[in-house]
């Protein structure tokens, strides 16, 4: 997902205070979890079981858990698992959608049946492959990712099928053809970078909410597996203890809060940047 | 209009196909072997070859996916591991449930976004569209198990105002409609956000259109106008995307039955995928398939009937 970031793409964000503001968490985000075993103060495994759902303090700045473990730390390596079951689903079913994509707008006499094929998929929710992929390889992050992959594959295809089938009308494309260029160089040279603004806010957007969908499924037990430290998981485990210390829940929670939200807004700000005709 | 709806149905078909087809396979990846399950534990090797007979396992496998086909056409979808209970019969126990909590959820959620995102259209720019705006940001970004466990613990145990655990009981009584309180909020409030995002695009292209314009020319009052000239149109394609996100709202009602406790299906799922139960969890993927592809088939001939235009 390597987009050119033009630097009048940057200044773009930068004018909007949202758009700042939001790439200003993200890169926190981001940085926060590349960081994690150099942030963090303690390993996340470790029981302290003379320091059981301990409130935030001097020492635990945000408290521990059930199990005497500090959240802090927890909170940064799940971060890591949290964004990259996120990341490995968008990259895995962005680039089969985009591919699809590409090649419904491409090859006209395969539109109709690979578009039809992204609607059935597109008709079930994410939620339901998750549960079906839980079911046939068991919990666990595996099949989390299988099943927000599949979910993403129809939406990728059907926005890079979009924007292509606008450049396919241009000139420069039957010039192109003109001069001999083979199919697969005119799809790598000329279709997909004239697409890759919308790919990339599809991604930033998709992204948060892929994080979102994954960390439910980890909340209801069908994606990352206790003792691992992953927001959602977290979250579930601090339930059992929501009347006596409620900060081993919220403060997961509210972190994927944050997470999803940071993602939606730049997804926002970016969209309004790169394409001024959808701001409405 | 015939045609089209006749055109829909048809597509519908090999989809449940292959919901059948993935159900199908699912029994087919997993450990256990069916006819010891169903047999218990007790059975003797003669009573479990029996039962493998019976069930057609010792059939080559396109027989078997037929037989199974025929069983489901007949509602058989197998026992549970677990309690041994028919797989329909719980089905049909928590599927009431679950469309009470996702009824209960849209009563209120679709008149609230729809009025937000009018009133944002409406005052496109000022302070009252940015707040619209920002709560229906919040709305898409906040986990449904936060918001829930938020009133669990605020309103359900800090102030003791609301039951948090289960079905209180049938919604006419008062004991059922205070219990569904709660999680109607919950599942209906990551609800409004979309719903007010969408109608407000809707409205404010359709206060752009020309007939708009002629109105407030003729003189009409602005309510008028934004409700029956501006309003009215933009609610077709909000309609159409209110069907399509009610996959959305699935998935939230998985959640918010497994932390309210509520007895539907998306908690006899996640239920029986954590168990092992493979019939059950065969069984409730099934029903939850079938009952989108319905979704999808209403909304699409509902489009038709509300818009002309879809049907050429």
């Amino acid at each position: 997902m390597a987009a050119p970031v033009k630097p009048s793409v940057l200044r773009m964000l930068g004018r909007d205070l949202g758009g700042a503001l939001s790439l200003g968490m993200v890169v926190l985000i981001v940085l926060a979890a590349i960081l994690a075993p150099w942030l963090s103060p303690r390993d996340p495994y470790e029981t302290d079981l003379l320091a059981i759902m301990q409130p935030p303090s001097a020492e635990y700045w945000l408290g521990t858990d059930g199990q005497g473990r500090d959240i802090l730390a927890r909170m940064l390596f799940g971060l890591r698992v949290t964004l990259l079951m996120g990341l490995a689903s968008l990259l895995a079913g962005g680039v089969l959608g985009a591919l699809i994509g590409f090649c419904a707008a491409f090859y006209r006499r395969a539109d109709g049946l690979l578009m039809r094929f992204m609607d059935i998929l597109l008709s079930f929710p994410a939620i339901l492959f998750g549960l079906a992929l839980a079911a046939i390889f068991g919990p666990g992050e595996v099949s989390v990712v299988i099943a927000l992959s599949i979910a993403t594959v129809p939406l990728m295809a059907r926005i890079v099928r979009g924007s292509a089938l606008v450049v396919m009308g241009l000139d420069y494309i039957e010039a192109a053809r003109a001069i001999g260029m083979s199919d697969g160089r005119l799809i790598w040279r000329h279709l997909a970078p004239n697409c890759l603004s919308a790919i990339f806010v599809f991604s930033t957007l998709r992204l948060g909410q892929v994080i979102l969908l994954g960390s439910a499924l980890s909340f209801l037990g069908l994606g990352a597996q206790p003792p691992l430290a992953e927001l959602g998981a977290m979250a579930a485990q601090g339930r059992n203890f929501l009347f006596i210390a409620p900060h081993i829940s919220v403060i997961p929670s509210l972190g994927i809060f944050v997470i999803v939200l940071a993602f939606n807004l730049l997804g926002d700000a970016l969209r309004d940047a790169l394409d001024p005709r959808l701001r409405i | 209009m015939i045609r089209h709806g006749v055109q829909r149905l048809l597509l519908a078909l090999p989809v449940l196909f292959g919901v059948l087809l993935i159900g199908f396979l699912l029994m087919q990846v997993v450990p256990t072997d069916p006819a010891t399950v169903r047999a218990g534990p007790q059975a003797t090797a003669e009573v479990v070859a029996a039962i493998r007979t019976e069930l057609g396992l010792d059939e080559p496998v396109w027989k078997q996916f037929f037989l199974y086909v025929w069983r489901l056409a007949q509602g058989d979808l197998g026992v549970s591991i677990i309690n041994n209970v028919p797989v329909s019969q719980e089905l049909g126990n928590t599927i009431g449930p679950t469309l009470e909590l996702m009824f209960a959820a849209l009563v209120w959620s679709i008149p609230l976004g729809i009025a937000l995102g009018t009133v944002a259209a409406y005052l496109r720019g000022s302070f009252v569209d940015r707040v619209v705006m920002a709560i229906s940001v919040a709305g898409v970004s906040v986990p449904v198990f936060f918001l829930g466990l938020l009133l669990i613990w605020l309103v359900g145990f800090q102030w003791q105002l609301l039951p948090f655990t289960g079905r209180g009981g049938p919604l006419w009584t008062m004991d059922g409609l205070l219990a569904i309180i709660l999680p109607a909020i919950t599942l209906g409030g990551v609800f409004v956000g979309p719903v007010a995002r969408m109608t407000r695009s809707a409205v404010v292209d359709a206060l752009q259109a020309e007939h708009v314009r002629t109105a407030r020319a003729k003189g009409l009052g602005e309510g008028a106008v934004v409700r029956r000239h501006a309003l009215r149109n933009a609610l077709i394609p909000v309609v159409t995307l209110i069907g399509l996100q009610i996959g959305f709202l699935l998935g939230g009602a998985v959640v918010t039955e497994t932390i309210f406790s509520w007895p539907g299906v998306g908690r006899l799922a996640v239920g029986a995928i954590l168990s092992a139960d493979f019939p059950m969890a065969q069984g409730t993927i099934i029903v939850l398939s079938a009952g989108f592809i319905i979704i999808n088939l209403v909304v699409d001939l509902l489009y038709g009937a509300l818009d002309p235009r879809v049907r050429g």
